[in-house]
């Protein structure tokens, strides 16, 4: 080995341990557990598939997938769509930047779940929301549908994501060279045909990595869908985190946790294949 | 060109918070020109270009085009359209697609669309390249897409921001003799913006020079290169010596001057300087002197001096040569015929020029 190799292996050494010890191997702990089965407190080392076979055949745990990956969409649209709107606005519209910038990163400067708690408060039976409709004498008593629900969830991880969002959006839509848009114009194209035929779709790997960013995380979040989420908020990492916890089941949780990996990697590879698609479409 | 006015750009102001951009712009270009703003950079040629496409609003003045006031008519609703200097190829379309952009909203068929693509593609020599992608081009086919794109709109005008500035020479070279020829076939009104007097000179019918967001001189290239309106306009077109010079006598149409280490010379009265003088300032191009060992015969003028420099350009060399009485040297421009440099620094050397190659620049005060 030359002294130039000896000093790359030894600079990569530093990340390749990390990933190693802090992704690699947990993952590959997690795999063994799915093929073993838990007897009371001891686990059986034996092969089986049975986990498997439990969690395919469990009409819950489809159920609770399924409604993740839904609400992780749903989250994501409502994310991107709002978000998109401010990083238009700072990368078109602003003169200082940097203040804007730091004023969306404002949200971040909290803990996630004391912002979580603040939209408990906010959304709450006798929530600001509720209070300030109740005492402008508009609606005559609290409105139950604000919390401990889906919606919650959604607005909760919503504003949670924002900078997430907006960054990333921003940045593509900072990169469009400003001569493209006056061209669109100059050939004639008004002000929503220079965004849908030009600005739009230079934008989109920007909506991608921004989808991907919020949805990745959202499928596997369970501190929102717990705290806000109610019943029928519920996700697929509220069960995995039963089956870790109170259920004493470490190999069907383990199972859990890749059976959702594996979905939410496909719908990703499904929803980037898509959005390129669209971007060539649109002409 | 036919003598109707297709720009009409009447007391034209831009300003900036206090910055002017733009001051008291008139201009009228006629039908069918080829017309080039010329000027360095941050003189106010390219806001002007950009008030055309409607790009940026006026602070005062008027744009007509084509005889219409262009007051609150947003970019796209204009009948010109724009080569920018960036090319600004649209990086997510192909060739056809870019081209075809802004037929969308013609109500042309597809078919249709097809062929008016094909043929703007062909008068850039861009046959068959609809399918490649923005990325694939080289940077003269970039400049050929944007052209294409333009053109394929058939705007009354077409405006041209810098347009070759970001070719190599070699290739900046065949697109002034290209876009000239293309001009010439669509008949349509160019105008073009750039700071390179050769490229405005080889190609337009009249320039424009711009200093400081005032228009100094409109033109032809060969009456702005005989007759610059002042010492600036001089000196960003072609070489120039700058010749101290005393007004002796003014028989019509004529001045007779006392050119400092010359002599005395009857030179031609220039119509487009401001005010003449008893202390003038006279110009002599580099390429209209000549150069001698030996005094030479047959000129209206001649001054002994000394070589200070020589430099080998290639195809010209440069002497510069001091002599008694004028301030700096004279630079004298040869075109090089036997691959020598004839003279060297020290040289006992005499020039000589003809009246009729003396410039009246007015009097010295205004430069």
């Amino acid at each position: 080995m030359s002294d130039n190799n000896r000093t790359g292996v030894l600079l990569a050494l530093p990340a390749t341990a990390y990933v190693g010890l802090l992704v690699a191997a947990p993952l590959g702990v997690l795999v063994l557990y799915s093929f073993w089965t838990q007897t009371y407190i001891d686990i059986d080392r034996s092969f089986t598939w049975e986990n498997y076979r439990t969690a395919f055949s469990d009409p819950l745990v489809r159920h609770l997938l399924i409604r993740s990956i839904w609400m992780a969409g749903l989250v994501t649209f409502v994310t991107v769509a709002l978000a998109y709107p401010i990083a238009y606005f700072v990368a078109f519209r602003t003169r200082n930047k940097t203040f804007w910038l730091l004023l969306i990163t404002i949200p971040f400067w909290i803990s996630y779940l004391l912002r979580v708690f603040a939209w408990r408060v906010i959304l709450g039976f006798n929530g600001l929301i509720n209070s300030t409709l109740m005492s402008a004498g508009l609606i005559d008593e609290p409105l139950d549908f604000l919390l401990y629900n889906e919606f919650a969830v959604i607005m909760t991880l919503a504003h949670a994501w924002a900078p997430f969002a907006i960054l990333p959006i921003y940045v593509s839509l900072q990169r469009i060279d400003r001569s493209l848009l006056e061209a669109a114009s100059d050939l004639g194209a008004g002000r929503v045909e220079c965004f849908l035929r030009v600005t739009l779709p230079l934008t989109i790997p920007g909506i991608i990595a921004s989808s991907l960013i919020i949805f990745i995380p959202t499928v596997g979040d369970y501190v929102t869908p717990a705290l806000v989420g109610g019943s029928d908020g519920k996700m697929v990492a509220n069960l995995i985190q039963v089956y870790f916890g109170a259920a004493n089941n470490w190999p069907l949780g383990a199972t859990l946790s890749l059976m959702s990996m594996a979905a939410v990697g496909m719908v990703a590879v499904a929803f980037v294949v898509l959005l390129r698609s669209a971007g060539k479409a649109i002409r | 060109m036919t003598g109707r006015s297709m720009i009409e750009l009447i007391g034209i102001e831009k300003r900036y918070h206090s910055f002017q951009a733009l001051a008291d712009l008139n201009l009228t270009l006629q039908e069918g020109e080829f017309f080039s703003l010329l000027g360095p950079s941050g003189c106010g040629k390219t806001t002007a270009l950009r008030i055309i496409a409607g790009f940026l609003e006026p602070t005062a003045g008027i744009v007509r085009i084509a005889g219409q006031d262009m007051q609150g008519v947003p970019a796209n609703r204009r009948p010109t359209n724009m080569v920018f200097q960036s090319y600004a190829i649209f990086p997510h379309l192909n060739v056809g697609d870019n081209v075809g952009f802004g037929l969308s909203r013609s109500g042309l068929s597809r078919r249709q669309r097809k062929a008016r693509i094909e043929e703007a593609l062909a008068m850039v020599a861009l046959e068959g390249f609809e399918d490649r992608h923005a990325d694939a081009l080289s940077g003269g086919q970039r400049q050929r897409v944007a052209l294409a794109r333009a053109l394929v709109m058939q705007p009354k005008v077409l405006l041209l921001d810098e347009p070759l500035s970001a070719l190599d020479k070699k290739l900046r070279e065949s697109m002034q003799f290209e876009l000239r020829r293309l001009q010439q076939s669509v008949g349509i009104n160019f105008v073009m913006v750039t700071h390179d007097q050769y490229e405005a000179m080889t190609m337009s019918d009249r320039i424009g020079v711009m200093f400081d967001g005032r228009l100094a001189q409109v033109d032809t290239p060969t009456q702005l290169y005989a007759f610059p309106a002042n010492r600036k306009v001089a000196a960003f077109i072609g070489g120039m010596n700058f010749l101290p010079a005393q007004l002796v006598g003014e028989p019509a149409g004529r001045l007779e001057v006392m050119v400092a280490g010359l002599g005395g010379l009857d030179i031609a009265r220039n119509q487009g300087v401001a005010r003449h003088d008893r202390e003038l300032v006279v110009g002599l191009r580099p390429e209209q002197l000549h150069i001698s060992r030996d005094e030479p015969a047959g000129f209206d003028a001649r001054a002994q001096g000394t070589v200070t420099d020589a430099a080998f350009y290639g195809e010209t060399v440069h002497y510069h040569v001091e002599i008694a009485g004028v301030p700096e040297p004279v630079v004298v421009s040869v075109p090089n015929h036997f691959h020598t440099v004839d003279f060297k620094r020290g040289d006992r050397v005499w020039i000589a020029a003809q009246g009729a190659s003396v410039i009246d620049l007015g009097a010295r005060t205004d430069n």
